[in-house]
């Protein structure tokens, strides 16, 4: 490999090309695979999420069941925060749902991203079901490692990582609500700071340039937008600093050769 | 209305709320059937979901609510750069101990401050 005639490649390169071609024997074992990632960094990060989620409802005065049935049917942490604190502050139930929908509107595209890669076959009617399962933590995780998946175990792996991300966030959010005023702030204020920074950390394995174009951008008119307006600032964020994104690499980027598009 | 939500009105809004995201979810797989992986649309489609990520994420760490807004700005900030640093430090595979960096100085300046 580290042979002078070698043209220099990226390390990483060389083992998603290796694996690319069979990577699991079948669907059960793709399944598995996909609880196993998620049972790392990514659930552990959901799970601390949703402790704070759990927490919040503790401190504001939810009733536990409410709190959890929040975690159980939404499994959607943005959206459960703008819920909690417009419910707290005592908006209209119309304004709260209108609102959350909107911050929903991400797994419209996100789906429209993942979906597609799945095989053929695969693309039936039981997405309906396994569409729940699909939040920022299991999408991040897919975007990256479908890439070195064949198509037909794609949604086994899927479900697998998405399952255990749903299943672990419910306990995560009674304990949560239970530890509330027994931890002390500084735990608190660790375990809030996860959500971010996961996100945040997942961008420095992003690899195409037009992508690269668009989280930056997305940074730069995201607090712009939302002082204009906040329901709708992810829309239009994502809108806006998107279309420059691919309109710069298709007019520039692509002409050039050697930029990875 | 200034009171807090109570009782079953709460119940009604998580119900709106509920139905609203699955809608989301359920809008992007009926869409989702009708586009090529391959297609410019698709290319489009990730360049804003990301930016809405971004946007997201930037949202959080400026202009959070709660606890996190009692952490001065540029505290965030060195603490987000650091972990950063960590992640691309190498290659490949460096999420845990970056995550781990970043909320274990959070978690050391809520004790030191």
């Amino acid at each position: 490999m580290s042979s002078a005639d070698q043209p220099y490649i990226d390390p990483s390169e060389i083992v998603l090309e290796d694996s690319a071609a069979q990577r699991f024997k079948n669907h059960r074992v793709a399944f598995w695979a996909g609880m196993r990632d998620a049972a790392g960094a990514p659930a552990m990060v959901l799970f601390a999420g949703m402790v704070g989620f759990g927490a919040m409802g503790k401190t504001n005065g939810m009733d536990a069941w409410f709190t959890t049935a929040t975690s159980f049917f939404m499994f959607a942490l943005p959206g459960q925060v703008v819920l909690l604190e417009m419910a707290i502050t005592g908006s209209s139930i119309v304004a709260i749902i209108l609102a959350v929908t909107l911050t929903s509107s991400r797994f419209i595209t996100m789906t429209m991203t993942l979906f597609p890669q799945f095989h053929e076959k695969d693309r039936n009617h039981g997405l309906y079901a396994s569409v729940h399962l699909l939040a920022m933590t299991p999408w991040a995780i897919s975007m990256r490692e479908f890439r070195t998946i064949e198509a037909k175990h794609r949604s086994s792996y899927f479900i697998g990582l998405g399952l255990l991300c749903w299943i672990i966030s419910i306990p995560g959010t009674i304990l949560g609500y239970l530890l509330a005023g027994i931890v002390p702030p500084y735990i608190t204020l660790g375990l809030v700071f996860i959500n971010p920074l996961f996100f945040l950390l997942t961008f420095a394995e992003v690899k195409p340039w037009i992508n690269r174009i668009a989280i930056g951008l997305g940074f730069v008119l995201g607090p712009f937008f939302f002082i204009l307006d906040r329901d709708t600032s992810l829309l239009t964020t994502g809108l806006v600093a998107g279309t420059i994104a691919y309109l710069f690499d298709r007019k520039v980027l692509r002409k050039r050769a050697g930029v990875m598009s | 209305m200034n009171t807090s939500l109570q009782g079953w009105g709460l119940w009604v809004a998580l119900a709106g709320a509920t139905i609203g995201t699955y809608i989301c979810r359920a809008v992007g797989v009926l869409l989702a059937k009708r586009i090529n992986q391959e297609s410019e649309i698709f290319r489009y489609l990730a360049a804003v979901t990301y930016a809405m990520v971004a946007a997201l994420v930037v949202r959080m760490v400026l202009m959070p609510i709660g606890l996190l807004s009692t952490v001065p700005v540029w505290i965030r900030l060195l603490i987000c750069i650091l972990s950063i640093g960590v992640m691309v430090s190498r290659p490949t595979h460096r999420l845990v101990p970056a995550l781990l960096t970043g909320t274990l100085l959070m978690l050391a300046y809520g004790i030191i401050r």
